[in-house]
């Protein structure tokens, strides 16, 4: 599903198209990117443009010489790009946009973030599996940032640090289920190391889905997804792997694990023992 | 000079196919390059290959390829040697289309890239070029089945290149090779387009299929050592392969989830060692080493367990990295710590790995084979010359058998007889 096609200009299939610019990234601390591809001496104005899948918005971004033959586009962290998936064209004058494939993306920068602004801004270049160039973006503010998770007898225990949010007394964090079959389960929201901690014990959790949030201002202020995007992993999900836990229950033994959604949300799969 | 690589498929990845990219795109700065491909399966290389270089494949196996469905795609290869681990994939009609090929070549210099095509080459080219046989596997990793064969025609080879001096030391005692030049010259490895590594990042860095010869059970359970000393400090292990779920299980087993990850594979890998303050390289055996001398270029230093064939050949223990006993888990944590408790002396080995790692650029490499060509091709190479050195050493190989002390004799009698 994060890999489709790109729908909106369709690609020339001539010669001259076959040679797809590729385009070296590099991201600074605060978010921002730059762009650098090779200058091919077309005239006119040239653009870097971003498509929002599934959606008619783009943005577009000028490409200036930025000297030894190449151009170079910059999407600084203050400008609006919708939490998405915004896949990069070329665009030289009036013409067709053509898509770019990735060159060398320099996220250095990216690991370990630990930004101090409120708002949380954050766009991951990557290489889609037909080889093309596309920037996921994510934009929240509050924002509840998971860090290191702890499994261990029955029990999930899961670091958060929160941004442009100072959790009050009566914060706490909330296990929902995703088919709203079974009621929310708290958890109890306690200072510590590196952020707050909450734990829940899995066998307070029914077979199925479970989404984390966090409550910072109680049950009545906002309601934040616990995810994890502070750092240079575009896609969490097969790289922050957790053990799967056999819990006996009320309903018969089940087996629990933590896992990060496609949108690099933190969710719980109970179910069954396999 | 014209020079003609002889390639099993240009269009894949792999070691092989970026060194010989690495190599083509810089001789061809100076000189004439082609890369013969046996296969083609797609329709552009994956890697970058200049311009100037010309790409040609012998048979298209692309889909809707001139050779897709050919009939003698399945009748086995006669020509390609049956040991060889891709006999498989070699037929009759690749044997005729490189004995086309190589019987009409075009060439000063003819370079073959992996034992099989050694084989061809050395058996089928027309009188005339050079012929330069590479080994970027070892000696000792070749069966003895495919090593009896090379030894009957490795000798009609005019040189042969290793990757190491320990594997040119191999060939050269465990061989005979008559007259060939036997030559170590390493991969060469590009500078990375990216600014090396700052060394501050609390990351140790691995990257390789993730196969048993890497031994990547051993640096998970070093790191669990790290961890008790080091918590602040983690590991990222790039690379795909079967050992995968083995390693998952011993991470979730030894409860280092927070600290040690499987990345998957990751290319271009460059902007991933930039990442790091430290590699580590665990294997039981390298043929190269080839990780190594990237992560250096990158400006990290390797903390490298002292196996065959590479790692001592690059790394110079206590300067540019570490050197650590094979197969200790104690000695890969304890080399990992020593870098990671002394900030000093890893910035120092860092700024040593990105100077030391220069003699592997591209420019120095193709240097190396520009010397060896250019007094093979002065030489008269694979001529007249080495047609009778050809049938000399059959001879003296029949009345000699395996006397090895008599064979060094007979070789640097006939050296001098050449050099007259």
């Amino acid at each position: 599903m994060m890999t489709l096609a790109p729908q909106q200009p369709t690609h020339r299939d001539d010669e001259e198209d076959r040679a797809i610019p590729r385009t070296d990234c590099v991201a600074d601390s605060a978010g921002g990117l730059t762009f650098d591809i090779a200058d091919r001496g077309e005239p006119g104005p040239a653009h870097l443009v971003l498509f929002l899948r599934d959606s008619d918005q783009r943005v577009s971004l000028p490409l200036t010489p930025a000297g030894d033959g190449r151009l170079r586009a910059a999407l600084p962290s203050g400008v609006d790009v919708p939490e998405g998936r915004w896949d990069a064209y070329l665009q030289v004058a009036g013409g067709e946009p053509s898509r770019l494939s990735p060159g060398l993306n320099d996220l250095r920068s990216l690991v370990d973030r630990a930004p101090t602004a409120d708002r949380i801004a954050v766009r991951i270049p990557y290489g889609t599996k037909h080889g093309n160039l596309t920037i996921r973006s994510w934009e929240r503010s509050p924002h509840a940032e998971a860090g290191a998770l702890h499994i261990g007898d029955g029990e999930l225990e899961v670091t958060v640090e929160t941004y442009g949010t100072e959790p009050t007394p009566d914060a706490y964090a909330e296990f929902t289920d995703r088919e709203e079959s079974a009621p929310a389960v708290r958890a109890e929201l306690t200072p510590g190391q590196g952020g707050f901690r909450c734990a829940v014990a899995y066998g307070a959790l029914r077979p199925g889905t479970w989404d984390l949030w966090l409550r910072p201002r109680g049950e009545n202020g906002p309601r934040v997804r616990i995810a994890r995007l502070l750092d240079d992993i575009v896609d969490k999900h097969p790289v922050f792997v957790y053990p799967r836990t056999r819990v006996e229950t009320d309903h018969g033994p089940l087996e629990a694990e933590p896992f990060y959604t496609a949108d690099n949300d933190l969710s719980v799969r109970v179910g069954a023992v396999s | 000079m014209h020079i003609s690589f002889l390639i099993h498929n240009a269009y894949g990845i792999g070691g092989t196919i970026r060194t010989t990219y690495n190599l083509a795109n810089t001789l061809t700065e100076q000189h004439d390059v082609e890369i013969v491909s046996v296969f083609r399966h797609r329709d552009e290389p994956v890697f970058d290959v200049d311009p100037k270089v010309r790409l040609r494949a012998l048979v298209d196996i692309r889909e809707g390829g001139a050779d897709n469905g050919h009939a003698d795609l399945e009748r086995p290869a006669k020509v390609f040697p049956r040991a060889e681990g891709r006999f498989g994939q070699y037929s009759a009609l690749t044997d005729r289309r490189m004995a086309e090929h190589l019987g009409a070549v075009d060439a000063d210099v003819l370079v073959g890239t992996r034992p099989g095509l050694n084989v061809h080459m050395a058996r089928q080219t027309r009188r005339g070029p050079v012929r330069v046989g590479q080994e970027h596997l070892t000696l000792d990793s070749h069966s003895p089945a495919l090593r009896a064969t090379l030894r009957g025609v490795y000798p009609r080879l005019d040189a042969l290149t290793t990757t190491t001096e320990a594997d040119a030391r191999a060939y050269g005692s465990k061989m005979r090779l008559p007259g060939v030049q036997l030559l170590a010259v390493p991969n060469p490895v590009p500078a990375p387009g990216l600014d090396p590594a700052d060394g501050t990042g609390k990351w140790v860095v691995a990257a390789g299929r993730l196969a048993p010869v890497k031994r990547y059970d051993l640096l998970v359970n070093a790191f669990d050592k790290v961890r008790e000393e080091r918590p602040d400090w983690r590991l990222r292990i790039y690379g795909g392969g079967k050992q995968k779920d083995k390693l998952r299980a011993l991470i979730d087993k030894l409860g280092l989830y927070n600290h040690v990850y499987l990345m998957g594979p990751a290319n271009p890998i460059e902007p991933e060692w930039a990442k790091g303050s430290i590699a580590a390289v665990t294997s039981s055996l390298e043929s190269f080493g080839m990780t190594i001398v990237e992560a250096m270029r990158c400006g990290l230093p390797v903390v490298s367990t002292d196996c065959p064939h590479g790692p001592g050949e690059i790394i110079e223990d206590g300067v540019d990295g570490r050197l650590v006993k094979v197969g200790d888990v104690k000695a890969i944590a304890d080399g990992l710590l020593e870098l990671i408790n002394d900030d000093d002396k890893r910035q120092r080995m860092a700024h040593a790995a990105l100077t030391d790692s220069e003699r592997f650029d591209p420019s120095r490499i193709a240097e190396r084979y520009e010397t060896l060509f250019g007094d093979l091709v002065a030489r008269g190479g694979g001529s007249s010359v080495g047609r009778m050195r050809g049938s000399l050493h059959r001879t003296r190989g029949a009345l000699l058998g395996g006397a090895y002390a008599v064979r060094d004799a007979g070789r640097s009698a006939l050296k001098k007889g050449r050099t007259a």
